[in-house]
């Protein structure tokens, strides 16, 4: 048929779904017949479609049902009908049982689609034949980045690939435009090959080719669109302009498509030269080594080729590859340094799947408790119908219907929520992950969240179904006829009371010890780092990029002596300025970290077995923090230099390697392997406190080294300003702008925005925690709130007769009361222990300073249960009270 | 003979309209044509099985065509009864509505 398209093929399939009954085939032939004169009458094919869509939707609803009958799938349009009516029916358990699920779905869901967006493939052509070759370090497990030996003889040797790149990546260049203006900019050198690999042509001009990577070339560039269109003002003559990259002036050759930044977020490329011989020194940069499948060879076959190669390499240089396995692995999965398998291949992807589903399952207990509690008031329609003929697999589809009516809407609310939020929830990562990585929900995360929705209903309606189509149906029939549910569940919603409370006690307690240890992860600086305002400064001409014969290290570090020594003056001058420090790292940044040996302290075999976290710092650094050195003595300023062996110590380094002994005089120096020569030692001359050198763990042993002007770029400042310290920023670009007029101030901000990432993964870890225990709560809270006051409802039969026979008030609510209490007494003590032993093992770990929020913790969790649990029962009880016992008898609820 | 609603008037007027080539998708396109109303092919079949019950329209199964897979057509005819129906309901409201439109084009307007 001409009116074939994709989509009309679905909307036929889901018209064949939806609509049923005795016209449905002729309905279905109309609707082609509709559609295609439709498309005569030159209607555009997306509206001819949308038309098709809203026939089949309102058809759906208005057809006439297929009689009394399961359908072949066991389930008929008539069950779906009535379950959307008792949505409308029942807006409060709608409303609880959605949430529940609206909540339970998509974090059931997060799991599979976190792994599916992190490894979703490029978008190139035949993107699946883009592999990854990766060398792996057998002894330690990890990733070591390939060197220019490896890829210029995997390029020599592999038949199973149609060509190999290399590319750099994480690499920032100062570009100056014709203009003048300075600006950082991510780019990446790469081989020519790339573009070839990728398959992707050039807007204007071309992209790089083999001749540019010869010694001698003229220095190109190809840029990106963005870049094209905000530095170099969409100029159509770009081809040919010169920028200076690195402080290296090159030619524009080529301009690349919108939307091409790859391999991860880069706006330009310069060629990437590659001789087997400019070995060793380049090894350790972050670089990447990817090829095309040639056609009809499978990634197995590209692997068992790169193992025979990597064998006969490891023969040739066992020193270098002996120690190495090599792996082809699929392009985005590749760029994360994860196995072949992904993150699905990671130890804690299933754990947290498992915690994922889990939630998932709680919700699906509390929704299956309110269907219970809605199933018992239908007892007597269901026995009816089971006497009138209807088999109990009929009774059971229909519940199993309704549930999924429900289901099926609260995964649609879910997947709508969580499509508008997953951008924001992920949106710190983005800067990492290649610029194709997408958190949007996918058709195929819509697939799987109605695979979770139908598990989900068959969970929350089976039970409640057998267990009302179980009893007598005489039976039934008789206790319908009184008024009465024909069902009882006092065990199992027993049993579901506690668990519900037990959760939410446990989950409120966790909650409120881990806001108190976020907490101290800001506080763990050790200052005031809200009156500080960071920056970082970079001098143009010290760029990864920039070729080595351009650069004259000596003359680079005078350049940046007068300009940090001359700002500092100036700062100092400046009224409002407290202080200044200089340093490597700053408290709460990342702080790399090493192995150290320590005279006098016994070591394992294993070198560096303990690591410290280290940084630079000037001679202002500890007195501008406000922070006293403790003990021994600061850096003085002949000690400066680059080998100077003094080094200061942190109180994490006294604790937990010299046990709380002094350290002044000790000797320290960093761990070497055992055949290496090891380093000189340094000699610790005074002890200061913790700094935030870690913020995940603030007694982490920390060392400070002396750092003379000039010796580290980028130079990172900590200016003590005061309140609002970001106001300072203009006024620091312009004291560095007269200082050095090409020097960068890279973002400026409040010191107490910059979070280590460590830091920045355990917040992100925290509070979906406690996004995830909130959940929870609400989720029990709703739940028990739901169940117990509809256990008190059922009883106002009983309140009615003992009022009839006059029985005190205070006795019926206390009698009422007392088994909800029982209920919540056990679920809170069940909880509390849950709560305690979880943040006892917090506490442990050094995460919780003290036992206070513990104790906080759980009173909350108590007094919140109370409060619910209380509610559910009192409302129901006294509204049952107000009736007069001959109304409550007679109506017989 | 009872009342006929609006939208099953509207179907019998289309299905007067089309004579033999009534059927649900082109009573549908007459619909859409004259009132410039939507209606889904559903609620016409619904519809029209309503008014074959109570023996006001008659269907037929037409010849399979090649367009719609070989699906054959239901057709659909006005018997007397239901001429006689629509024809009484129409009347009804044109009595009913008799010298007093031009009160309602007031009111519409807000006078």
């Amino acid at each position: 048929m001409a009116t074939d398209s994709r989509v009309l093929r679905l909307l036929r399939r889901l018209a064949a779904l939806l609509i049923r009954g005795p016209e449905a085939v002729f309905i279905r032939a109309d609707l082609d017949d509709a559609t295609e004169r439709d498309l005569e009458r030159g209607i555009p094919m997306w509206r001819a479609q949308w038309r098709y869509a809203v026939n089949v939707l309102g058809s759906a609803l208005s057809a006439r049902p297929a009689r009394w009958r399961a359908s072949r799938l066991g389930v008929s349009w008539l069950d779906v009908r009535i379950g959307l009516r008792l949505l409308v029916k029942q807006p409060g358990l709608t409303a609880v049982a959605v949430f529940a699920l609206a909540v339970g779905i998509p974090v059931g869901l997060i799991p599979l689609h976190a792994a599916s967006a992190f490894e979703a493939p490029p978008p190139f052509a035949e993107a699946e034949q883009l592999q990854v070759l990766k060398n792996i370090n057998v002894a330690t497990s990890r990733w070591e980045a390939p060197s220019a030996y490896d890829f210029v003889q995997w390029r020599e040797e592999l038949t199973a690939f149609s060509a190999l790149a290399m590319t750099t990546r994480g690499a920032s260049y100062n570009v100056i435009a014709e203009d003048g203006r300075a600006a950082p900019i991510r780019g990446a050198e790469v081989t020519a090959s790339t573009f070839d690999i990728v398959r992707v042509r050039p807007l204007l001009g071309r992209t790089l080719i083999a001749a540019d990577e010869l010694a001698g070339a003229p220095r190109v560039v190809v840029i990106s669109h963005d870049l094209w269109q905000s530095r170099l003002g969409a100029d159509p003559e770009v081809l040919g302009r010169s920028i200076r990259i690195g402080g290296v002036p090159r030619t524009v050759v080529g301009v690349m498509p919108q939307g091409f930044l790859f391999p991860i977020r880069d706006h330009l490329w310069i060629p990437l030269r590659v001789t087997a011989a400019t070995d060793d020194h380049e090894r350790g940069r972050p670089r990447i080594v990817f090829g095309r499948l040639s056609d009809s060879v499978s990634p197995e076959e590209a692997q068992a080729e790169l193992m025979a190669v990597g064998q006969r390499m490891a023969i040739a240089s066992p020193e270098t590859h002996g120690r190495l396995r090599n792996e082809v692995v699929p392009f985005t999965i590749g760029l994360f340094g994860a196995g072949k398998e992904g993150l699905r291949g990671e130890a804690g992807f299933y754990g947290f799947q498992v915690l994922a589903l889990l939630v998932l399952a709680i919700a699906c207990a509390n929704v299956g408790m309110l269907i219970l509690a809605r199933t018992a008031t239908r007892s007597g329609e269901i026995a009816v119908r089971t006497a009138l003929g209807a088999s109990r697999t009929r009774v059971v589809t229909q519940m199993f219907t309704e549930s999924l009516v429900f289901a099926v809407l609260a995964a649609g609310v879910g997947l709508l929520i969580a499509d508008q939020i997953s951008s924001t929830l992920f949106g710190w990562l983005l800067d990492a992950l290649p610029y194709w990585t997408n958190f949007r929900v996918t058709l195929a995360t819509v697939g799987w969240a109605l695979v979770l929705a139908v598990l989900s209903a068959g969970l929350v309606s089976v039970i409640p179904a057998l267990k009302v189509t179980g009893k007598a149906v005489q039976l039934n029939i008789q206790r319908a006829a009184s008024g009465r549910s024909g069902v009882r569940f006092g065990g199992i919603s027993s049993a579901l009371i506690i668990a519900d409370v037990t959760i939410a006690v446990a989950a409120l307690g966790v909650a409120v010890g881990l806001s108190d240890g976020l907490t101290d992860i800001q506080d763990s600086r050790g200052i005031q780092a809200e009156q500080f305002l960071f920056a970082e400064l970079r001098l143009p001409q010290f760029e990864s990029g920039s070729d080595a014969a351009a650069f004259d290290e000596g003359a680079f570090e005078l350049r940046l002596r007068e300009a940090q020594q001359s700002l500092l003056q100036r700062l100092a001058a400046e009224p409002g300025v407290q202080g200044v420090a200089v340093g490597s790292s700053l408290p709460g940044m990342d702080h790399p970290r090493s192995g150290v040996e320590v005279d006098g302290i016994e070591h394992s075999e294993d070198f560096g077995d303990i690591r410290v976290s280290r940084a630079r710092v000037d001679a202002d650094f500890f007195d501008a923090f406000g922070q006293p050195v403790l003990s021994g003595r600061g850096f003085d300023s002949t000690e400066l230099a680059e080998d100077s062996p003094a080094v200061i110590v942190n109180t994490g380094f006294v604790d937990r390697i010299l046990s709380g002994q002094n350290p002044i005089g000790r000797r320290v120096r960093y761990a070497t392997a055992a055949d290496e020569e090891p380093g000189p030692w340094y000699e610790i001359v005074g002890v200061v406190g913790p700094l935030g050198m870690d913020l995940v763990d603030p007694g982490r042993a920390g060392m400070y080294h002396p750092s003379a002007p000039g010796k580290l770029h980028p130079l990172r400042l900590a200016i003590h300003v005061g309140d609002d310290p970001e106001s300072f920023a203009p006024r620091l670009r312009a004291l560095t702008g007269e200082v050095d007029a090409t020097a960068i101030v890279w973002d400026p901000k409040a010191l107490d925005k910059i979070v280590s990432f460590d830091a920045k993964i355990v917040g992100w870890v925290t509070t979906g925690a406690m996004a995830l225990v909130g959940m929870l709560l609400a989720l029990s809270g709703s739940g028990t709130y739901a169940l117990m006051s509809f256990t008190v409802a059922q009883r106002r039969r009983e309140i009615g007769i003992r009022t009839a026979l006059g029985a005190q008030r205070s006795n019926i609510v206390r009698t009422i009361a007392k088994r909800a209490l029982v209920q919540l007494g056990v679920g809170v003590l069940l909880g509390m222990a849950i709560a305690g032993r979880v943040l006892f093992e917090f506490h442990r770990a050094g995460r919780i300073p003290s036992q206070s929020p513990l104790l906080l913790a759980i009173a909350m969790g108590v007094g919140v249960m109370l409060l619910i649990g209380t509610l559910a029962c009192v409302v129901p009880t006294l509204r049952a009270l107000k009736i007069m016992p001959t109304e409550a008898l007679r109506s017989g609820a | 003979m009872g009342y006929l609603g609006e939208f099953e008037q509207l179907i019998l007027f289309a299905v007067v309209e089309l004579g033999d080539d009534a059927y649900g998708g082109t009573i549908r396109e007459a619909i859409e044509r004259r009132t410039g109303r939507v209606v889904s092919s559903g609620a016409i079949y619904t519809a029209l099985g309503r008014l074959a019950e109570r023996d006001l329209v008659t269907s037929r199964i037409g010849e399979p065509t090649a367009g719609r897979a070989g699906r054959p057509r239901k057709y659909y005819s006005l018997e007397a009864e239901g001429a006689r129906a629509l024809s009484a309901t129409y009347s009804t409201i044109q009595s009913m509505a008799g010298g007093l439109m031009a009160r309602v084009t007031e009111l519409a307007e807000g006078g």
